[in-house]
This record gives structure tokens, sequence and C-alpha cells, in this order.
């Protein structure tokens, strides 16, 4: 592929965009126009027998989000993948060295957009370690509250993509009915309906107010309802069935190799649970199981999610019995000046574990902030998984996985 | 610059094509009466002559132009149907209920830019489009809408329209091909082996039809459906809906179903365009009139597969129940000078009727516009007496009616599925072809045939 | 804060250890030299009485005067979350072998730690950029990255006038700033 290069400054689309230049045209390969720098560049961009490359780029309507797939097909078949990311990097880890304490909450809410809420309760969480600061326990209360309801609307979204992967136009629309009244409730809260900025270090920004209370209660009455409504149209469908079941099989020790945590796991078998694990907050004091699945496929990763939804729901009405009165931040500075340190606080997110490692160098900005995504791991978990299935099954192999491209990306 | 220069500077583009269209369409319009007053008399007979051909013209031409509006038709149906089963209101503000949004859509597609892409065939690219779309109409002439109403009845119709149907492959495969573009080339492929797969099983699974018939002709498969009388002059049928093959034939008519669905690319069997994963399949490098084309196609092909279920199965143009005959001639001319008292108070006794009881029992209505409201009503409540005379006295009005209103409503079904159910992946497709629908079209067949002898000996006293 | 697996390490590592195991909150801490690497986390992974399957985080950390590798880990053996720092890397040629061959999520956490800081995993098949474009030339969590030099670099080379930096020519990059932690 040979491309024109111009020397700096004369190229002439510089000063006039309405002028075209001519590439040659030839070779449209996604192959790097470069000789592959690792063994397993060169291992996948060499084509065998019949093979060849497609490119699900990062415009397409159903990666979720910019990724860029190069796959190498037989046919209909998956030989092998080569994800592409960092169309999405926005650069958080080192925007944040720049910022104070206080400022990186929402800097690294747009991680995962989803569930914005876990995406700050890392990091909050180790910068009170940093700091030795205690949260009231009303402040951990809400955090918890409001967390599982984030669960909830990002489970809901996760059952929405799946289905629209696999063709089905209707439930995307009924479960984002579900997330518009969760997230309404939680603008009423925060204030905002997506990328929270709620959480603060030392406990909550703002108490919970009528609104909130009214539309939560409201929700509550008709939630399993719903949840039920929605998943049923797809759990009782023979079609949705037999395209997910036995999709995308991992077992435990793949899972584990790869690092995966979160759903995915659990629909392996292995009933690892940060909240149970390694508990943090006040989830000690509340009751609710672990949902596990053995098969390993798709459709185990679907129902395990659908049955943390309930459990979720569960934890939302112990939440709402227990709620102590008190203060919901903790009494801080204005300016934080933790002294040097480093900390790391891992929460169970809607997608697995998230985690900040946060190091502090006795400034009032932070030294180094490491955000652990899992959407990140489990893309990775996909180039084991595809090889050997359809290009159909592509799609809903990844959108079983509930991969977030802003968490990837960074 | 002239006058005539500025002027024409100054027009907009709609202006500048009606200057120009407007002055030639009146010299068309005056050049064909010049020529059907001198050579009129010469004219018919040459048409008269050629009948068949004529016919066919005429019939095409008709079935063309149709086709938009059917196509419009159905396009908002699935917008507007989806929409309410997803919970949402679908198109809302071009025209009553958005109602001409197909319409709009129809005009944007003429006026988006129409490109080729650099690297495609341009010959076989430009074509694609054209035979999937010819082959629509000519499957159509041979479908009968209504006794007497139809393009053409061979007595191979059945035949000849699977024969024609499965031109559209031909197409699909073309766009997928000459597109230069691996989406459109793995979206062609998978059309040509789901189409073709289906091809089998639709066509086995009405042989048992026709070995009930005992013709391939469309419009005596339908007219066996209702009360005719057979070439000895036996009467057959009870009008009722029990004489519909449906229910002569169940296992035939599931297949038969699954098989439409899958030839016509809809869902569940809609992988050739899944745009979760191959963006638009054959059609991703097509924009403007020609993708306009495949877009037609599609919807055309629904109604058409509608249309053939109708007809094959549920009775075409028959009414479910024997209706009672009435007769309802109305002479006008009978009335004399009444007539002329008839057509001056009529509608204002029936405005002022309509329009009594909205502007007494509610008060807010102001007493024009119950007037109005009057008004409308009395026009709709006259439409829809002429319809019903229309539907006494004529034959082909009420078969059109019960025509359109059946496959209508298996448009409706089809959009239905589309709305609820998710995609089979292409293996479990071929599998599902191969393995289930074949044996049990097969199955059909020999119990069908087995059924005929069986009754035939029967008869024969057991000999 | 789990004291026994103080201890525990302590007992188990003491040849390789760069000091003792430090034990904040629910965190414990241990700090070894690159070329111990393989031979603790094989440890620490197969011992029967340590099981420290899970690989959670694989970090980067340039602390101004030397380049280190953070790993944390966990057990079911133990209540506290295990942070191995891999310290002592040089700032100018930062090598350590890779832990690709226990646990292949390590993969892609090894190829974003060498896109940010440059450091080399041998032993990782697949060490590319993986968030910045293939032929950039920098590594940005440095801290001696500073970004007008790179916009100077870009294909624009400053041309448009979005490129342009407002800085004067002659700028010095940034005082590095350097962490005890």
């Amino acid at each position: 592929m040979t491309t024109q290069t111009f020397p700096t400054g004369t190229h002439p689309s510089a000063d006039d965009p309405s002028v075209l230049v001519e590439d040659d045209y030839a070779f449209y390969e996604p192959i790097p126009p470069y000789p592959p720098r690792t063994e397993r560049e060169a291992e996948f961009y060499t084509l065998g027998d019949g093979e060849m490359f497609l490119n699900m780029g990062p415009q397409h309507p159903s990666t979720h989000g910019v990724l860029r797939v190069v796959l190498k097909l037989d046919g209909e078949r998956v030989v092998d993948i080569d994800p592409v990311l960092g169309y999405l990097h926005r650069g958080v880890e080192k925007l944040v060295e720049n910022a104070d304490y206080h400022q990186t909450i929402s800097q690294v809410d747009p991680l995962e957009y989803i569930s914005s809420l876990f995406c700050e309760w890392a990091p909050v969480t180790a910068y009170e370690q940093l700091l030795d600061v205690e949260v009231p326990r009303r402040a951990e209360y809400i955090r918890v509250l409001s967390g599982e309801l984030n669960r909830i609307a990002s489970h809901a979204l996760f059952l929405g993509w799946f289905a629209l992967d696999l063709g089905g136009l209707t439930p995307i629309l009924w479960s984002f009915i579900e997330r518009d009244e969760i997230v309404e409730m939680l603008a009423a809260l925060t204030g905002q309906r997506m990328l929270f900025n709620y959480y603060r270090i030392g406990g909550v920004n703002g108490d919970l107010n009528h609104e909130f209370m009214s539309r939560l209660g409201d929700w509550m009455s008709r939630a399993i309802g719903q949840i039920e409504a929605g998943t049923g149209l797809l759990n009782e469908n023979e079609i949705f069935v037999r395209r997910a079941s036995g999709l995308g099989v991992i077992d435990t020790e793949t899972a584990l190799r790869f690092c995966m945590t979160g759903p995915n796991l659990r629909a392996t078998g292995l009933p690892f649970d940060i909240r149970r694990a390694h508990p943090y907050s006040i989830y000690p004091e509340l009751e609710f199981d672990i949902p596990t699945r053995t098969e390993g496929d798709s459709l185990a990763r679907f129902l395990v999610r659908m049955e943390e939804v309930k459990q979720s729901l569960r934890i939302i009405d112990q939440c709402l019995e227990k709620m102590p009165d008190g203060p919901i931040m903790a009494k801080l500075p204005r300016l934080l000046r933790p002294r040097p340190g480093r900390a790391w606080a891992a929460v169970e997110g809607p997608r697995g574990m998230y985690g900040a490692y946060a190091i502090s160098d006795g400034t009032d900005q932070p030294f180094r902030l490491k955000i652990h995504d899992p959407s990140f791991i489990h893309l990775q978990a996909v180039g084991a998984l595809l090889p050997g299935n359809l290009l159909a099954d592509t799609m809903a192999i990844m959108a079983s996985l509930d991969p977030i491209m802003g968490g990837v990306d960074k | 610059m002239t006058a005539l220069g500025r002027t024409w500077d100054r027009l907009t583009l709609p202006g500048r094509a009606l200057l120009i269209l407007v002055p030639l369409l009146a010299i068309l319009l005056i050049g064909l009466i010049v020529v059907i007053g001198l050579f009129g008399g010469q004219i018919l007979d040459i048409l008269i002559f050629n009948l068949p051909i004529v016919r066919f013209v005429f019939a095409a031409t008709v079935l063309l132009l149709l086709s938009p509006p059917i196509a419009f038709v159905i396009i908002y149906m699935e917008m507007k149907v989806i929409a309410l089963m997803n919970l949402r209101i679908g198109p809302d503000r071009v025209g009553p209920w958005g109602s001409l949004l197909s319409t709009v859509h129809g005009l944007k597609v003429l006026m988006k830019e129409d490109f080729t892409p650099s690297r495609a065939d341009p010959v076989v690219f430009t074509w694609a489009p054209v035979v999937t779309f010819v082959t629509m109409p000519l499957s159509v002439l041979v479908i009968p809408f209504a006794p007497g109403l139809f393009g053409q009845d061979f007595n191979i119709g059945l035949l000849y329209f699977f024969a024609v149907g499965g031109l559209t492959v031909v197409g699909l495969l073309m766009g997928g091909w000459s597109s230069f573009n691996k989406y459109s080339l793995i979206g062609g492929l998978r059309s040509a082996a789901q189409i073709v797969s289906y091809e089998i099983p639709l066509t086995l699974s009405v042989v048992g039809l026709i070995i009930l018939a005992g013709t391939m002709s469309l419009n005596s498969i339908v007219q066996q459906q209702g009360i005719w009388i057979d070439a000895s002059g036996v009467s057959h049928g009870s009008g009722w809906f029990t004489d519909w093959f449906a229910l002569r034939q169940p296992l035939g008519f599931v297949i038969f179903a699954i098989a439409a669905t899958a030839e016509a690319n809809r869902t569940p069997f809609d992988l050739t365009e899944a745009d979760s994963e191959i963006v638009a399949g054959f059609s991703t490098e097509y924009s403007g009139m020609r993708f306009g084309f495949f877009y037609f196609a599609e919807y055309i092909g629904v109604f058409i597969i509608s249309a053939l279920t109708t007809v094959l199965f549920l009775g075409g143009w028959n009414a479910p129940f024997p209706f009672p005959h009435i007769s309802w001639v109305v002479d006008p001319g009978s009335l004399g000078i009444g007539l002329l008292f008839v057509v001056a108070l009529v509608p204002l006794l029936g405005t002022l009727l309509f329009a009594a009881p909205f502007y007494l029992f509610r008060s807010k209505t102001r007493w024009w516009v119950a007037l109005i409201i009057g008004f409308v009503l009395f026009n709709v409540a006259v439409a829809g007496l002429v319809g019903l005379w229309a539907y006494i006295n004529f034959d082909w009005v009420a078969g059109l009616f019960w025509f359109l209103g059946k496959t209508f409503t298996l448009v409706f079904v089809f959009v239905w599925m589309r709305g609820t159910l998710p995609r089979v992946r292409i293996d479990q497709l071929m599998g599902f072809a191969w393995k289930w629908l074949l044996p049990a079209s097969l199955l059909n067949l020999f119990i069908t045939a087995l059924g005929v002898l069986a009754v035939d000996w029967l008869r024969k006293g057991g000999a | 804060m789990d004291r026994a697996l103080a201890r525990r390490l302590e007992a188990r590592f003491e040849s390789v250890l760069h000091g003792p195991a430090k034990q904040r909150h629910d965190q414990t801490e241990m700090r070894i030299g690159a070329g111990d690497v393989q031979a603790v986390l094989t440890a620490l992974h197969d011992e029967p009485e340590l099981k420290f399957t899970m690989l959670a985080d694989l970090a980067g950390v340039d602390t101004g005067s030397e380049m280190q590798v953070v790993y944390h880990l966990w057990s079911s053996t133990t209540s506290d979350w295990l942070r191995v720092i891999v310290e002592g890397l040089s700032r100018d040629d930062p090598r350590i072998p890779s832990v690709t061959y226990l646990w292949q999520g390590a993969e892609w956490m090894e190829r974003e730690t060498y896109d940010m800081f440059g450091i080399t995993f041998e032993g990782n098949r697949d060490l590319r950029r993986i968030y910045m474009p293939p032929d950039y030339t920098s590594f940005p969590l440095r801290k001696d990255f500073y970004l007008p030099d790179d916009a100077a670099r870009s294909p624009g080379a400053g041309v448009r006038h979005v490129e342009r930096t407002h800085s004067p020519v002659d700028a010095e990059p940034g005082v590095l700033r350097r962490t005890g932690a």
C-alpha cells in the first residue's frame, strides 16, 4: 500500500479543505502499512488459504462504542480477531494528575458512563484510605442505595443491547423505560441523569430528598413486574435461547487466567463477588445472595445479570429499612493534602471488579491514579472466545460480555 | 445578462423543473389528442388485434404504478406498528398520525446523492436494483385480486410465480458482489444460500395443494375456495371459511408460511440485512433511488408473499361466510324532478343531523365547528353507503375488499414478527430448512397423495 | 490488616524483599526487584498456602527517579490485598519479565503499561501500543511528557492554528515531581 507523504506544512488540505487528494486506493485491507512489530501481529496478519480480513470498524451499528475489530474470516467462520482500541482514549489518568483530589471525581465519571457511580466509588474509597477518613454510616448507606440502583439501570441496558445484537428490536426500548425511571430518580438525588458526580471524599454530595424517595417508592412497587416482563421477553423466546445457549463458553480456569471478574466469572461457576469476598462499605450488614451459574455461556451470563437485579432490589429494600440518621459528609478541610502513601480500593461494579490505585506525594494533586477497568479485561477474553464461531455470533458474544468502551479506552 | 438569463437564475430548482416540464406536458397532451383524433380508429384496430400484449402491458403498467403506494402503506405500517409495540409513538407529524411519512421518505431517496463506489462494477451495480425490483410486478401479474381482476391467468400460474420470484436472489447477488465491499458480499451470499434453501420447502408445500385443487392456475385455486361450478356443472363449496385450503392442508400452510418469511427476508430470517452485524448487507453501498429500489422491492415482496398466502390458503377474494343475495339497485333517474330536491336537501339535512349531537351535548363546540364536523361526518357516511352499494352490486369490489383485508392482516403478522422476534443464525437457518422443513413438506405431499388415492378408492366402492 | 500474611511473606521471600512488608488498611505491600519477578509471582500463584490466583491489577508508576510496576493480587487465604511493587527499573530502558505465562489477561495490561510508560515486558508476545496510534513516538504518562512538544511533532506539524502551541519556543519541560512513597 503506497501512501503519499507530504513534507511538513505542504499538504494541500492544510489551508483549503475543499481540496481532495487522491490517494492510491489500490488496497484497502486493514493490514498495517509497516512490518509487524510483534509475534502476535505477524501471526494474525498472515492470511491462510481462503481466509479474508473483515474490518468491523470504529463506526459500526453494533460495537458498543468505538471499537475496531479486525476479523480473520474463513467464509462465515471467525478464525482470529484483533481488537484495536484507543478511539475513545481521553487520557484520564494524565488529566487527573493535574487536578485536585475533588476534581478527579468528575474526571473519572465518564469512564464507564453507564455505571458512573461505581467509577467514582473506587477512587473515592482509595482517597479516603490515603486520608484515613471514616465515612459516616448514613453516607455509606446512601452510597450503597444509589450504587445498587445504578447496577439495575446498567443491567437493564445490558438486556436491551444483548437483544438488539441478536436482532430483537423491542427489548431495548422496554429496557430504556426501566432505565429512564431509575435515571430520573438518580437525577432527583444527584442532579444529573448520567455522569452523576455524586460521591465525595468522605461522603456524598446531597441527602435523600422527597422527590427521590417518592419516585423510588413508586418504582419499587412496580419494579419486579417490569423486570420480569422484560426478562421474559427473551427468556421464553425459543430463538433467543437457541442462539444464546452454548455460545462463547468459558470455564472457570480460563476465566481466572484472563483475570475476569463480575457476572462473567460468576456465570462460569465461581461465586466470586467483591462484596462478599472482600467486603467494603456496609455490605457485611446486608443480606443478599450471589447468583451463580455453571454453564459459562452467553445465556448463563444473561441470566446471572437478571438474577443480580433481583438481589439488588433486596439490597435496596434493606437499605431503606436500615437507613440511619446522621451526617452525610465527614469533616474534611477544603484543600486535601494526604500524607505520602499508596492505596488500592476495589468495588463490585455491574461489569466486574472496578479498582483504583492512588499514590499521593503530599501535595494537593494525586501523583498517580491507576484505574482498573473490567471491560478492558473482558475484551481481551473475546479474542479467545470468538475463533470457531460464526460472524453473527461475534456481536452476540461481545454483547454478552458487556463491555463499555469508555472504560476500555480510559 | 439578458432578462431571460436573470429570470432563470432567480428560479429555484423546482421552479426550473416546472418551467420545463409543464410546457412539455402540455405539448404532449395536445399531440396525443390530435393523434387520437386523426388516427384513433386505426390505433384501436391494432390494439384489439394484439389484445393479449395490450392486456399485459396495461396490467404491468398498472402494477408498477400501484407498487409505490402499496409499499408506502406497508412501510408506514411497519414503522407505526413496531413503534407501538415498542411503547413508542412512531411517525407522528407528517400527515394525520404520520401517515404521509413514507411518501416523504420516497421523495427523500429521490433527492439523495446517487453514487457508485469507485471500485464497484458499474454495470452490475446499476442493474442489480432493477432486477430485484422488476421481478416484483412480474410476479404480481398472476395474482387474482378479485373475480375478473387479475393480470394474466396462466394455467401454470403458480409455477410461473415461483420461477419469477426466484429471480430476486439474482438481483441481491448482483448487488452484493458488485459493491466491492466485504459486508455486501457476505450479505449477498447469505441471501443466496437462504433463498435457495427455502425455495424447495416453499414449492413442495404447495404441491399437496395442487393435487387437491387439480390445477396450478391461481384464479381457479381461489375459485375452488368459494362457491364454484366445475366443468361438469356440479356446484361445490359452501362459502364458509372451512373451504379454505388452510384447513384442508394445515401442515402445508404452516410450512409455506415459514418458508415464505424466509423468502421475503423478514425477521426472524432477515440475516441478509442484519444491521447489527453486517451494516446493511448487500445494500450497504447503495444510496439514493437505487437503495429506494431495494427498499421498495423488499416491502412489495412482503405484500406479494402475503397475497400469495391469501390466494393459496386463505380463500383469496372469498368472504369467510356466505352472504345472502340481496340486490340494491339505485336508480336516480326514477325520481324525476325529485332528484333536484334530493341533491339540494339531503346534504343539508345530513349535515344538520350529524352536527346536532356535537352542538347539543358538548357546550364547548361552537356552532360553525359543529357544522364542519357534521359535514365531514355526512361525507363519510355517504362514502360508506356508496361503498356498501358497490360491495353489493359489484362482485369485484367485494372480492377486492376481502382480498386486501386478508393480505394486510398477514402483512400485519409479518410486521408483528419483526417487532418481536430476534434473528436466527445462518447455520441454524440452513439446518432448519434442510433438516426440518424439507422432510415435513415431503411428508405433507405423501400424505395428501395417499389421502386422494384413498378417497378415490373408497368412492369407487372399494374395488 | 492481616499481620500473619506479612510474617508469612517475609519468611518465604526474605532473600528478595527490599525491606519489610508494609501494611495499611486492608493492603499488604512488598517490594522486589525486576529480576525476581518471575520467581516471586510464580510462587505466589502456585503455592497452596499462598494461592494468589487472581491478578487484580498491573500498573506502571513513574516516580520521577525510577519506574515501578505494581501488581495487585487477591487470594482466598487472606483478607488482605497483596501489592507487589517491582522497583528499580531505570527510566531510560525499563525492562521487566512478563507474567503472561501465569495470567493471559495480563497481556493487555502490560501493553497499556508499555504504551503509557515505555516499560518493555520481556516475554509478552504482543507488546505494541494499545491506546495511542501505532506510530506515536512518546510515552504519555511519563513525568517528562510535555504536550506542546508532542503537538509540534504531529502530522499537521503545527500548520493548523489549533495545533500551534502557545508556549514560548525555548520553554523547558516542567520540573519532575518526585515522590518518596
